[in-house]
């Protein structure tokens, strides 16, 4: 697997502009700087003083009605790149990355998108083109019936599809009006049923049905093309620990395979990947049946924030491939070049009261002391002094471990997230902590519903005695008022105590 | 006891006095000997009784986070007089927080508005989730601190409304 | 220094008797002064509760800086008086520490007699006050009384030390820059609305406090006006109206945390700059001072042996050891504080009084406090000692010990008879603070000579008459005068009235010289002047 530093003299552009924020831009600039490239990065006014603004070579305000609107301005991150002279755009994940429009403009503008091309965005982020798509290449999708393909015929479709099943809306959304049917017996009063209340939630009684995988495993797998012929995949990652629908730890290589159906899936991704020609980096996600049977989800096209893991276990710097790709050059290296060893595992740290739903939190961040040592790798946006506010999403760092196996990882994160001290905003690391513990994740035994079937994950538990008190006489020490009254007291007086004659 | 935190939803009454050579903790009938050093590098012990432990402590304002054993708490000092002011008044149903950070979606009163309990006075959001904020008495709306679209963080003062009258 | 070296044998039978004797008498006074501090009819608790009223030593508890020492006066005052309903005189007061600053507490007991001022009540504030005074401490009163005991008017009413003497107080600590706060618990009626109206900062309670001259039932009879006790007097209307009261208080909590408040503004005094290291615990055991004691008052014992109990690692620089030796002199620290003390060994002769006015001269010239530890049943009496001179030399002693600008304690340790009290600063001295021990006794001279002098005059007159006495006939006089005299010279007694500021079990001394030093030295100490020594 070749690392060795590219010519970037050679290339078509001599500076990138990110378009993103946080720890991801921080990444990304990383890697640009590394190579010797002049990084810029546009920035809202909420994110001034963060760590990607002070590190990058080059940082340009940009405005909009709320933060999160200014980062969607594609027009107002053209002008930033065309007049800071910028020759390449990175759009990190989330925001535009996965903006067709933006992609062409950008490429309108002269000015290389690092990520694919805007027909392969387009086609990808339409979920049912994407499914038909990849159906029709010969790739496995999860069984699924569409009312308005033929009305006619859609229930006895329905029931080919086998039990279970989930009886969607076609118009619904935020799972609302799903029905799973287990008894295929009852299928058709199920149907009328969600039909019935399609029509009361959404006005519309249109209805499609796809195989209910239970307790399913999201395993993804990474690709990378150069566009020019060449495709290879770097491996899959296991995403199952996940609150409302949002991921929180992943990791790789994924505990629910074995080397068959690793390779089985891996290739699947690469196939799919392939039949697109797909250009530079990208992710194929699968649903993962315990039975160990697997469909194809969807295909992000862009850099996932679970990237890291994939980089720790097969040494590949993924934002370098990208580089590399968005300049023309070829992949060089074929599918028996990447190799993988030992095993990494992301946590996202979020700003958040796992305890009370997962609220998000805010607050200033008073002391971050990220944690270090042997196979500890700490991606984040954030620094000691800035503040953690609503303005943008609560996912504030992610702690990333390598260790020689799973079990060596998992101690490895155990004693990273003890160490991490994050003092001023609420986040997630005990939660983590408990997470680590519990014997199910410890043996590889996760699934997408794993959290909410474990809800004693994310309560706090009840408080010693000792703990409570040290963090009284800690606080009482700590406030001035109180120390005041104390220190107050002369010498002799506090000597005596609370002597009484 | 005068003093005191609040830790999560629990108050906790308290009070620290002076010993010989450091300090005492008073909990309720307990009184435990504290002190806290702390080093050049930042790090600080704290010393209970017979135990040394490490820990990390910030503040701002009323606000004390404490890293301990591998986890961070935030504890929130009550000063004796506003504690005891507070108690008097049942003032904690007049004052309507914020119980996370979001925005207002939509707010359906304005000042001087009479209200009854359970009467929704506005709507929040926050992380694509939609809070209805209610009154918890009947009474009557004296100032709206928000309006539509605007952002605010946990624990903000969103609404109050007039203080009862006590019946003497 | 040198550490004084003891010659007890504590394992010996007459030390082991003397202190199960002795812990026996402090056990005593230790459970009467935790009944008349705790114990009282439950019917009075309760009315008290329904008031939503405290109780004072909640109160005082609420007051005081945690894990802080509180040195009460007076605990036993009254407890020979008014057939003993009256406990504690209905009153608490003392030393302690509010907001880190040393203050005179003077807190009224509504749980006996609803608070009612007795005259011994107004004898203990005014000496509350006087203490405040002398020392230059400020005060924090917490008001809650139903005013004076009418039926006892007469004693409590109209003379100089009377009831218009705590207001003169509160004037006169005023103007000498004392702080004052008042936290009004319950009514202040009459007299009782200048406690509040003198001092300089005031705190009030909604619903329970109230300040008038008359409450409604006298307004009424007075006027015929009918008013309510809140809108006569009230909190709202004396915050917000009169302006007589400065903060309202929704509790008796928040009250007291706002008098801890202002407290917490005062400025704190300058001490007085006296000698001071760092303290050291007695090198000897504190409780052995029990087996020193004897049994008997006529029982003499070494005052060397009380001292090294009682000072800083039991060290002692003795002043001419060898010249008058019944009475001690030297220097030693307590509590740090270095002090000059004088303790009796005897009776005094003209050595020993001459040594101790000299002393008392040398303590004021190095500003050195002076703490006196009492035994003492008087000066030498008879021919040889007149014609040396004692009344003489007894007076320099008792013009030094007048006359004296350093603070002066003094512990009445075992006996106090005669003029010996007067040259040992007793109560009429000016001592700051005097204390006895439980089992110490204080008269003009000891009970079985008193008895037997009147017995003797008796004798003699009806001898004149040519009539003589049997022994029963003797006896019938000796014993009732024996009985009076005992009771009015126990400790007891003089607590009861208030002839010194509390009874302390020994074991307690060092701590309440401690604490009363540090008090103390809140004045500055000013140029020693005399009078005229008779030579």
């Amino acid at each position: 697997m070749t690392t060795a530093q590219p010519d970037v003299s050679k290339w078509p552009f001599q500076s990138v502009l990110v378009a993103n924020r946080g720890e991801i831009a921080v990444r990304v600039l990383r890697t640009v700087q590394k190579l010797g490239l002049k990084g810029i990065v546009v920035y809202h006014a909420a994110d001034r003083g963060t760590a990607a603004v002070k590190m990058a070579d080059q940082a340009i305000e940009i405005t909009g009605p709320t933060p999160v609107a200014s980062y969607l301005d594609g027009a107002q991150i053209i002008a930033a790149a065309q007049a800071s002279g910028a020759g390449a755009i990175h759009p990190g994940y989330g925001f535009l990355s996965e903006n067709k429009g933006f992609c062409a403009a950008v490429e309108a503008a002269g000015i290389r998108f690092i990520g694919p091309t805007p027909e392969q965005i387009d086609l990808m982020g339409d979920k049912v083109r994407a499914r038909n798509f990849v159906e029709k290449a010969g790739f496995p999708v999860a069984p699924s019936a569409i009312e308005d393909d033929d009305p006619k015929t859609f229930v006895e479709r329905s029931r080919k599809v086998g039990a279970p099943l989930l009886i969607k809306p076609s118009a619904g959304g935020g799972g609302k009006g799903m029905r799973i049917v287990r008894d295929l017996a009852l299928l058709e009063q199920e149907i009328e049923r969600g039909r019935s209340e399609g029509q009361r939630y959404f006005g519309d009684g249109r209805l499609y049905c796809e195989r209910y995988i239970e307790n399913p495993r999201h395993i993804e797998v990474q690709v990378l093309g150069d566009g020019q012929g060449s495709v290879v995949h770097a491996f899959e990652r296991e995403c199952s620990v996940q609150r409302r629908f949002q991921k929180i730890v992943e990791e790789t290589p994924s505990p629910a395979l074995d080397a068959a159906l690793r390779e089985k899936i891996c290739e699947t991704a690469a196939g799919i990947a392939r039949s697109l020609n797909y250009r530079n980096a990208g992710t194929v996600e699968f649903i993962f049946g315990q039975g160990g049977e697997f469909y194809f989800l969807e295909m992000n096209t862009r850099l996932q924030v679970e990237h890291p893991v994939t980089e720790e276990i097969t040494g590949i710097d993924l934002v370098l491939q990208q580089l590399r790709v968005a300049a023309g050059e070829k992949l060089g290296y074929g599918q028996a070049d990447v190799k993988s060893s030992g095993h990494s595992i992301e946590f996202r740290i979020y700003a958040e009261d796992a305890a009370r739903g997962y609220t998000p939190t805010t607050g200033p961040i008073l002391v971050l002391h990220p944690p270090q040592g042997e196979g500890v790798r700490w991606d984040s946006g954030v620094l000691q002094g800035g503040e953690v506010t609503s303005a943008f999403d609560p996912m504030i760092a992610k702690l990333i471990i390598r260790g020689s196996d799973r079990n060596d990882a998992i101690a490895r994160a155990d004693k990273a997230l003890r160490e991490t001290v994050l003092l001023g905003c609420k986040t997630n690391t005990a939660f983590l902590r408990r997470l680590l513990q519990h014997p199910a994740f410890v043996a590889g035994d996760v699934h997408t519903g794993f959290l909410d079937a474990n809800p004693q994950i994310a309560a706090e538990p009840e408080m010693p005695a000792e703990t409570l008190q040290a963090l009284l006489g800690a606080a009482a020490l700590s406030t001035r008022p109180m120390r005041d009254v104390a220190d107050a007291v002369p010498d002799m007086h506090a000597a005596m105590g609370g002597w009484r004659n | 006891m005068h003093h005191a935190f609040k830790l999560g939803d629990a108050e906790h009454n308290l009070e620290l006095s002076r010993s010989a050579s450091a300090y005492r903790l008073h909990l309720g009938e307990q009184v435990v000997d504290v002190d806290l050093k702390t080093g050049a590098d930042g790090r600080a012990w704290l010393t209970l009784g017979e135990r040394h432990i490490e820990v990390v402590i910030a503040t701002r304002g009323d606000d004390v986070f404490v890293h301990l054993d591998g986890e961070a708490y935030q504890l929130r000092y009550q000063h004796p007089l506003d504690r005891l002011a507070a108690q008097a008044g049942g003032s904690a149903e007049d004052h309507i927080r914020a119980p996370m950070p979001g925005s207002i979606v939509s707010v359906t009163v304005k000042a001087g508005d009479a209200v009854a309990k359970g009467q929704t006075l506005l709507v929040m959001e926050s992380m694509k989730m939609e809070t209805t904020i209610a009154a918890p008495r009947d009474g009557t709306v004296a100032a709206v601190t928000y309006e539509k679209g605007q952002t605010f963080d946990r624990d903000a003062l969103l609404l109050s409304l007039e203080p009862m009258e006590k019946k003497s | 220094m040198k550490r004084i070296e003891s010659k007890l044998n504590t394992a010996s039978a007459a030390f082991q008797a003397n202190a199960a004797h002795n812990r026996k008498l402090a056990e005593e006074f230790k459970e009467k002064q935790r009944a008349v501090r705790h114990d009282r009819p439950q019917r009075d608790i309760d009315r008290l509760r329904q008031q939503n009223k405290l109780l004072v030593r909640e109160r005082i508890k609420l007051l005081l800086d945690p894990g802080t020492p509180f040195l009460e006066f007076s605990s036993l005052a009254a407890n020979e008086a008014y057939d003993g309903e009256v406990p504690g005189a209905a009153c608490v007061t003392g030393i302690g520490i509010v907001s880190g600053r040393e203050v005179v507490i003077n807190a009224g007991d509504a749980s006996v007699k609803g608070g009612a001022w007795y005259p011994l009540t107004v004898k203990k504030t005014v000496r509350a006050l006087d203490i405040a005074i002398e020392n230059r401490l400020p005060v924090v009163h917490l008001c809650d009384s139903a005013g004076g005991f009418l039926p006892l008017q007469a004693d409590l009413f109209a003379d100089k030390y009377m009831a218009g003497r705590i207001f003169r107080n509160q004037c006169m600590l005023s103007k000498m820059g004392i702080q004052q706060v008042s936290v009004v618990l319950g009514h202040c009626t009459a007299g009782g609305a200048y406690v509040p109206g003198l001092s300089d900062y005031n705190v009030i309670v909604r619903g329970t406090g109230a300040i008038f001259l008359a409450g409604p039932p006298l307004v009424k009879a007075a006027t015929g006006e009918e008013v309510s006790v809140d809108d006569l007097g009230g909190c709202d209307m004396h915050t917000s109206v009169s302006g007589t009261a400065d903060y309202p208080a929704s509790s008796e909590e928040e009250a007291i945390a706002i008098a801890r408040d202002i407290v917490a503004q005062f400025k704190r005094p300058q001490k007085a700059h006296t000698e001071w290291q760092p303290p050291e615990e007695p090198h000897y055991d504190p409780s052995e001072l029990y087996g020193v004691l004897p049994q008997d008052i006529k029982q003499g014992f070494d005052m060397h042996e009380i001292i090294a109990r009682i000072v800083d690692g039991s060290r002692f620089h003795e002043y001419q050891p060898n010249y008058g030796k019944t009475l001690i002199c030297g220097y030693a620290h307590i509590w740090g504080y270095k002090v000059g003390i004088l303790a009796n060994n005897g009776v005094l002769f003209n050595d020993s009084s001459l040594k101790g006015a000299h002393f008392i001269e040398l303590c004021n010239q190095g500003r050195t406090p002076i703490v006196f530890l009492q035994n003492i049943t008087g000066f030498m009496v008879g021919k040889e000692y007149e014609r040396r001179g004692i009344t003489k030399d007894g007076a320099k002693m008792i013009m030094a010990v007048s006359n004296s600008e350093v603070p002066k304690f003094t512990v009445m340790c075992h006996g106090s008879f005669g003029a010996g009290n007067y040259g040992m600063s007793g109560r009429a001295f000016d001592s700051r603070f005097t204390f006895s021990w439980p089992q110490s006794q204080i008269s003009v001279m000891g009970a079985e000579q008193a008895a037997n002098t009147l017995a003797d005059v008796k004798i003699r007159q009806l001898a004149r008459t040519g009539k003589k006495l049997s022994q029963e006939e003797i006896d019938a006089i000796r014993d009732p005068v024996l009985g009076e005299f005992k009771r009015k010279q126990s400790a007891y007694w003089s607590t009861s009235e208030i002839w010194d500021d509390g009874i302390l079990d020994p074991v307690d001394t060092r701590n309440a010289l401690g604490i009363s030093l540090s008090a103390a030295l809140n004045t500055p100490i000013g140029d020693p002047r005399y009078g005229v020594f008779r030579m």
